[in-house]
């Protein structure tokens, strides 16, 4: 009874265990995929893994908060960690000063805070425990085992320069193009670097293209353009050792557009600004204080299957732990009048009666 | 006086940030957007000139207004425009926007040259000339140094109707990365607009001041009817979204009220909280627990746990709970006989290891 085996719980998926003699940015996967990290320990763990190589992730901004760019910025950073190469597409004049600000890993003494409290063991009154000696401390692998795949990136301090003054990082600036064209080949001739074949996988690389349809750029009112150029990505990057992350403001958009954009991507995330002091969402979340936005995640990519994944919770808080370290937590909430029905999916869902009353049943 | 906003404007920009830039919403059932334009400008006009503020200079690019009215507007609010340190120049795209009269008549200058404060603009619909413009003129004010100036756009919605979204969208982001601009506001009317064209200059600006009429209700046919018979025209509510650096949006609303002596604004009580519940996923019940739960979870003492901690170990062998070996002076345990005189009634126990009587308390073996 004394024993230690690593549990694993029946609810977690039997991923298969980290391949060391391989690059450590690397992980594999169900089905014959492999991921790579996103920059966030909880998004990885939300999403299975990490983001599978061949996928293409899209992120849907709001126009009101800039929290696309701290998963832009944790993305980019921890590619550069493992030395895989980036390519970086920003409507902004000058694309490499956004490098300036990409994360850097923090200290590693303050990670382990949170995690322990989460996982104890379950304490049993059993009064002849007493005689078999010191109980034996639940040792958790994870931590171990995935501090190279994903590392705690530290948003106050900045990468050292010589991770990206290499020939690593190429930026491409959109805003005066006047079509997609340009940035279409150059992500082509990336990912011709990157082409998948039956051998294994040498290194992997990444692709960030921040706000592709920001009303900056001259392109932007030509959507059916904008939506060939993401359908001839997706195709290109499949057939790749290559995760795209493309970042794009729905309301920008007409419906149909954005719903196809929606459609094409193989993992959907979207990110939400809350409002700041808001009395009625203090009440109706525990730790709203830290919060400073909302990730949907929407879906979840899954290659080489067609069984989908069902998340248990799809709405989860940004927080910046510490203001440096980005996490997701699960929604705290109070127990409300049930009589709504679940309504995540649905954005503009205002129901007459939001009190916290009596339940009724 | 929607103060949070005007303070916004005088503070600026930080360094490596983008400028704040505000966009005032109005519409027809509230068509005071130009009050609160010109409330603002006469607030920031009057810091720049005590020095209050970060910019030293204003750029008023004037499209939907005469420029002699913004300096009657200036003068009449007490406001220095002819100082002998030019801090205002206003950009003339009223008069001729289109460059019209330059055709028509072939001779003759008509600006009066020897007005400080105005230029005349002519080509509305290059809006890459205008940008280049507006910075010229703005460093004409305050010179090639570390000063910034501001600028204030009369009206976005004629600047959209001479030209299309996207150079506008893109004149205001690189109006608002230039590096000598401290803020940028400017006035749009809702109505004459696309959604898109809406929505994407309020992407590119941080603060957006909507001009709603003063019964706003969510149904919009309720407001209809009830609106049309008597439109309020004195009052209205300014709901104010901007932008903070964290993340989060601050929503702010104010009433106010239009008089002769211009417009004047009180905080309002009762806050529309019904769009957050939109927000979140209805889940009934709270299965996590808060830090300070699991605290005191971990600091709850279990039975025997705290035994084996110097004092001798003691275990219970169901017979008697050891509260009672240790204190009782009247033994109830099932095994004695009871004495009553002539009948007598003898129990026995029929084994020594059965579980607990009924009338023992189970949770007798439970050390606390």
């Amino acid at each position: 009874m004394a024993t230690t085996r690593t549990r694993v719980s029946s609810f977690s998926h039997n991923v298969s265990s980290l391949k060391s003699s391989q690059h450590p940015g690397l992980k594999n996967g169900p089905n014959g995929t492999t991921f790579i990290s996103s920059g966030i320990s909880d998004l990885d763990k939300i999403l299975g893994g990490g983001f599978s190589l061949g996928s293409l992730v899209m992120i849907m901004e709001d126009a009101e908060a800039p929290h696309h760019m701290l998963l832009l910025r944790n993305f980019m950073s921890q590619g550069l960690l493992h030395r895989q190469p980036l390519l970086y597409a920003s409507p902004s004049k000058d694309p490499r000063a956004f490098l300036g600000t990409l994360p850097s890993p923090g200290s590693s003494k303050d990670d382990t805070s949170h995690k322990p409290s989460h996982e104890k063991d379950l304490r049993i009154a059993w009064q002849y425990k007493k005689y078999f000696g010191e109980p034996q401390l639940n040792i958790n692998t994870n931590n171990g085992g995935h501090h190279d795949y994903c590392n705690d990136l530290d948003l106050r301090k900045p990468l050292e320069r010589h991770f990206f003054t290499s020939n690593n990082v190429d930026c491409v600036s959109i805003q005066n193009s006047p079509n997609l064209d340009a940035l279409k080949d150059r992500c082509a001739e990336f990912l011709a670097q990157f082409s998948r074949n039956e051998g294994s996988i040498s290194s992997a690389g990444r692709i960030a293209i921040q706000s592709f349809c920001s009303p900056q750029c001259k392109y932007s009112d030509m959507e059916w353009h904008m939506l060939s150029f993401i359908r001839s990505l997706k195709g290109m990057a499949r057939s790749s050792n290559v995760v795209v992350v493309a970042t794009f403001p729905p309301s920008l958009l007409s419906p149909s557009c954005s719903k196809r954009l929606q459609h094409m991507a193989d993992t959907l995330l979207s990110v939400r600004a809350i409002p700041d002091e808001d009395k009625e969402l203090a009440k109706l979340l525990t730790g709203y204080q830290d919060m400073v936005g909302l990730l949907n995640v929407h879906k979840v990519a899954r290659l080489n299957t067609q069984v989908p994944v069902i998340l248990d919770a799809t709405t989860f808080s940004i927080k910046l732990q510490k203001r440096r370290f980005l996490v997701f937590e699960c929604l705290n909430q109070a127990p409300v009048d049930g009589s709504g029905g679940s309504s995540y999916g649905n954005s503009g869902v205002c129901s007459t009666s939001t009190k916290a009353g009596p339940l009724d049943f | 006086m929607a103060e949070s906003v005007c303070r916004s404007l005088r503070d600026g920009v930080l360094e490596g940030e983008l400028a704040p830039a505000l966009t005032i919403k109005d519409s027809l059932s509230s068509p005071f957007g130009f009050n609160v334009f010109s409330h603002i400008l006469v607030q920031l006009s009057s810091h720049i000139v005590a020095g209050k503020s970060q910019s030293r200079g204003m750029v008023i690019v004037s499209l939907s207004r005469s420029p002699s009215s913004y300096t009657g507007l200036l003068k009449m609010n007490g406001v220095d425009v002819e100082s002998s340190k030019k801090w205002i120049h206003i950009l003339d795209c009223y008069t001729d926007p289109l460059g019209w009269k330059d055709k028509t008549r072939k001779s003759g200058d008509i600006m009066d040259p020897s007005n400080q404060i105005l230029s005349s603009y002519k080509t509305v619909k290059d809006v890459n000339k205008l940008f280049s413009v507006i910075c010229d003129l703005g460093r004409g004010l305050v010179g090639e140094n570390k000063s910034r100036f501001c600028v204030a756009i009369d009206s976005l919605s004629e600047l959209m109707r001479h030209s299309s979204m996207q150079p506008v969208a893109s004149l205001l982001s690189n109006l608002r990365s230039h590096d000598q601009i401290s803020s940028i506001f400017g006035l749009l009317h809702s109505d004459l607009h696309e959604e898109r064209a809406l929505a994407a200059v309020e992407y590119t600006s941080s603060i957006v001041a909507s001009v709603d009429p003063f019964h706003h209700s969510v149904d919009g046919q309720g407001s209809y009817i009830r609106n049309s018979s008597e439109p309020n025209l004195t009052k209205g509510k300014l709901n104010i979204r901007s932008k903070r650096r964290n993340g989060r949006v601050r929503v702010t609303c104010e009433e106010f009220k239009v008089g002769p002596s211009g417009i004047s604004f009180a905080p309002v009580s009762a806050v529309d909280g019904a769009a957050v519940a939109g927000l979140i996923p209805k889940v009934q019940f709270n299965l996590q627990l808060s830090e300070k739960e699991l605290v005191d979870r971990s600091r709850v003492v279990l039975p025997f746990e705290h035994q084996g901690n110097g004092k001798p170990i003691q275990i219970y062998d169901g017979r008697r709970s050891l509260e009672e070996s240790n204190n009782e002076t009247t033994p109830i345990s099932g095994g004695k006989k009871e004495d009553s005189g002539r009948g007598e009634i003898i129990y026995f126990r029929d084994s020594d290891d059965e579980m607990p009587d009924s009338d023992e308390d189970p949770d007798d073996d439970l050390d606390i």
